[in-house]
């Protein structure tokens, strides 16, 4: 299969990026291993909060303005330039999606209903009723007749001299197994869950989608892509038993949290109180419990009847089913205090704006790899539903001019990788011992969490990174029931893979910096002076290696391609 | 394929399943399974274990035939926080 652009996931940064790419004329194919061309490739769901500047005339509405603050949104480890360009695009993506049709206003007043959170320098976030947010979008893709392959894995990129040239997938439904050319690549395929362990056990309860397991970092990494930013992980505060989405609703609308004294603990760590960044929340928690001042509880009782009826509105258009949840719980949270825990980590953005964990990428959205562009939960910078929608756009325009300089024709489908890929596929299906993916799994999420999660030293992270290369090499014995155990194969090697990567970049990191997200009890300070470096982790001749790059630069000059400035 | 004593999370009533296949194509993680065209079998939960507890098939359903139920370890649960924040190696 021949095609101009080549998208690797439907979620809000993946359409986004196509819909350019349909505007210029291209002709677009869109793998998706669910079906979330209506829904968030992050939640499955609607939208509750959409992060932008607007431009409507007060300073702290201004993109400069914002820019001005990002240094201290991401403790210093941010690509200025990248980060920069977002937020410069925030106020066009933001017009654009409302020429889509998404209706941001509140539907009694017919305005923007704005709100502070997560320590942002003003009323950024746009609280609204995102339930079709998606839809909108999607619906733009379908008009431009992209071509859609649903339940659909890419395993892994084609690429030649640095250049990508396109990728190799499989539909786990039929069997059927696709090479498919593109003159540019984007990988939009989210952030890496069921990475470590939460409070119910379960690998698939977690916050943001189980289905999305850092199978971008994976192809990117194993096909010569720079990642950043790895060590970083986050969590948040979930209701104890069900990790779900939510604390942007929660504490935008003024809940507390309280420790087991009654104790609103939260002023202890940040001035901004429930305002802070998440980093800061999830940390605060943290500590909490470790100071033994545990269960922690979320508290709306103190909040009136109109702010808790548009909690509680609000909070199903994230997570339909929470309603359900709090009802077989018999808890009432409009009356009662709920018990909080840690959620499970995840690797995404740290818990701050603007930073993100994944694939280093340029101002154009195109990452080390010529070619191959990353938007999304996947790439650095890009964070969260406006992150995605701003870069993956962004990407998308970048997208259109790779595909306009390419001259000549696509290198041939590397054959011998092909079949390479097919008889080791075979090979699980075929095999009926071994070792079955959520055992290999369950093995990585434990080491993450024992000794590469919260609390980290050097000695516990070798350990670390021994386990994991030891798993790598049963790799090799897994097995699979089925098509769809094929895919959870494949998945299972890229989160044990992603779970090296965020090792070995957190033993390079000497240092702590941003609480929990990167803690290390052996250099329990954080380090300005040396560390204020991106770490930057790639393909070596034998694992993962690590090389640092000040962040006065961007990173794209650790690139090897040449770039190409906006 | 998941064994008898796993959770089933996906509830179909029978009586008011309509047998329509949008539970299985809606299910972001390819857990249900319905075959197609055949209006006596019903939706299959076929990996019950991997499921995110969205509720997008009970919300697409057509005839409200499904119920999402969570397990007692997500309703009632006792795990201890600090066992989830790692050991302190040194």
């Amino acid at each position: 299969m021949d095609t101009d652009l080549l998208v690797v996931g439907g979620g809000v940064a993946g359409s986004m990026a196509a819909i350019p790419a349909l505007e210029a004329g291209l002709q677009v194919v869109i793998c998706e291993k669910g079906k979330v061309l209506d829904h968030c490739g992050s939640i499955g769901c609607g939208v509750d909060h959409y992060l932008t500047v607007m431009d409507t005339g007060p300073e702290w509405d201004t993109p400069e303005f914002l820019i001005k603050h990002v240094p201290e949104l991401t403790d210093g480890i941010v690509d200025m330039a990248v980060a920069g360009r977002v937020i410069r695009e925030m106020p066009r993506i933001f017009r654009k999606l409302e020429s889509l049709g998404v209706d941001f206003k509140d539907k009694q007043t017919g305005t923007y209903y704005r709100l502070r959170s997560f320590g942002l320098p003003g009323t950024y976030h746009i609280n609204f009723d995102g339930t079709d947010f998606k839809k909108q979008i999607g619906e733009r893709v379908r008009k431009g007749k992209a071509a859609v392959l649903m339940r659909t894995m890419v395993v892994q990129l084609l690429t030649q001299d640095n250049r990508a040239y396109g990728a190799l997938a499989f539909n786990f439904r039929t069997g059927e197994w696709y090479a498919i050319r593109a003159k540019a690549v984007v990988l939009a395929a989210g952030d890496v869950n069921r990475i470590s362990k939460n409070a119910s056990g379960l690998a698939f309860d977690s916050w943001h989608f189980p289905y999305d397991t850092g199978d971008a970092h994976a192809m990117g990494y194993r096909s010569g892509a720079l990642l950043a930013n790895m060590e970083s992980v986050e969590a948040t505060l979930t209701p104890k038993g069900f990790s779900c989405q939510g604390l942007n609703a929660l504490v935008s609308l003024g809940a507390y949290f309280v420790n087991q004294h009654g104790e609103r603990f939260m002023f202890k760590y940040d001035k901004k109180g429930e305002n802070a960044r998440r980093a800061v929340i999830a940390d605060a928690a943290i500590n909490e419990y470790l100071l033994g001042n545990g269960p922690v509880y979320l508290d709306c009782r103190h909040l009136p009847q109109d702010m808790l009826d548009r909690m509680e509105a609000t909070l199903q258009v994230d997570r339909y089913t929470l309603p359900a949840f709090y009802q077989q719980k018999g808890v009432n949270f409009r009356e009662e205090l709920v018990e909080i825990s840690i959620s499970e980590l995840s690797i995404r953005r740290s818990g701050v704006y603007f930073r993100g964990s994944g694939l280093a990428v340029d101002v154009n959205g195109e990452t080390s790899v010529e070619g191959l562009f990353a938007a999304g939960d996947c790439a650095t910078v890009s964070g969260g539903i406006a992150g995605a929608a701003v870069l993956g756009h962004i990407a998308g325009e970048g997208t259109v001019r790779r595909v306009n300089e390419t001259r000549g024709a696509l290198p041939a489908v590397d054959l011998a990788a092909a079949g390479a890929l097919r008889a080791e596929a075979e090979g699980f299906l075929k095999r009926t011992d071994g070792t079955s993916w959520r055992e290999l799994e369950d093995k990585t999420r434990q080491t993450v969490t024992d000794y590469i999660g919260v609390r980290r030293t050097d000695k516990g992270l070798r350990l670390a990174l021994d386990t994991l290369r030891a798993l790598a090499q049963r790799e090799k014995t897994l097995r699979a029931d089925d098509l769809h155990g094929l895919m959870r194969v494949h998945e299972s090697k890229n989160i044990r893979l992603n779970a090296e990567l965020m090792a070995a970049a957190s033993l390079a990191r000497k240092e702590t910096r941003t609480g929990s997200a990167h803690w290390r009890l052996d250099y329990p300070q954080t380090d300005d002076e040396n560390w204020r470096k991106f770490m930057i982790v790639e393909r070596g001749a034998d694992g993962p290696s690590v090389r640092t790059l000040s962040t006065d630069r961007p990173l794209a000059d650790a690139f090897a391609r040449s770039v190409q400035t906006v | 394929m998941a064994d008898a004593k796993t959770h089933n999370p996906i509830r179909i009533d029978p009586q008011t399943c309509v047998r329509c296949n949008l539970c299985d194509w809606i299910c972001p993680g390819d857990l249900i399974y319905k075959e197609e065209d055949n209006r006596e079998t019903l939706p299959v939960i076929a990996y019950p274990d991997e499921c995110w507890y969205c509720g997008l098939c009970q919300s697409i359903c057509p005839t409200a035939a499904i119920t999402i139920v969570f397990p007692e370890q997500m309703v009632r649960n006792e795990t201890d926080v600090v066992s989830l924040l790692g050991k302190v190696v040194e």
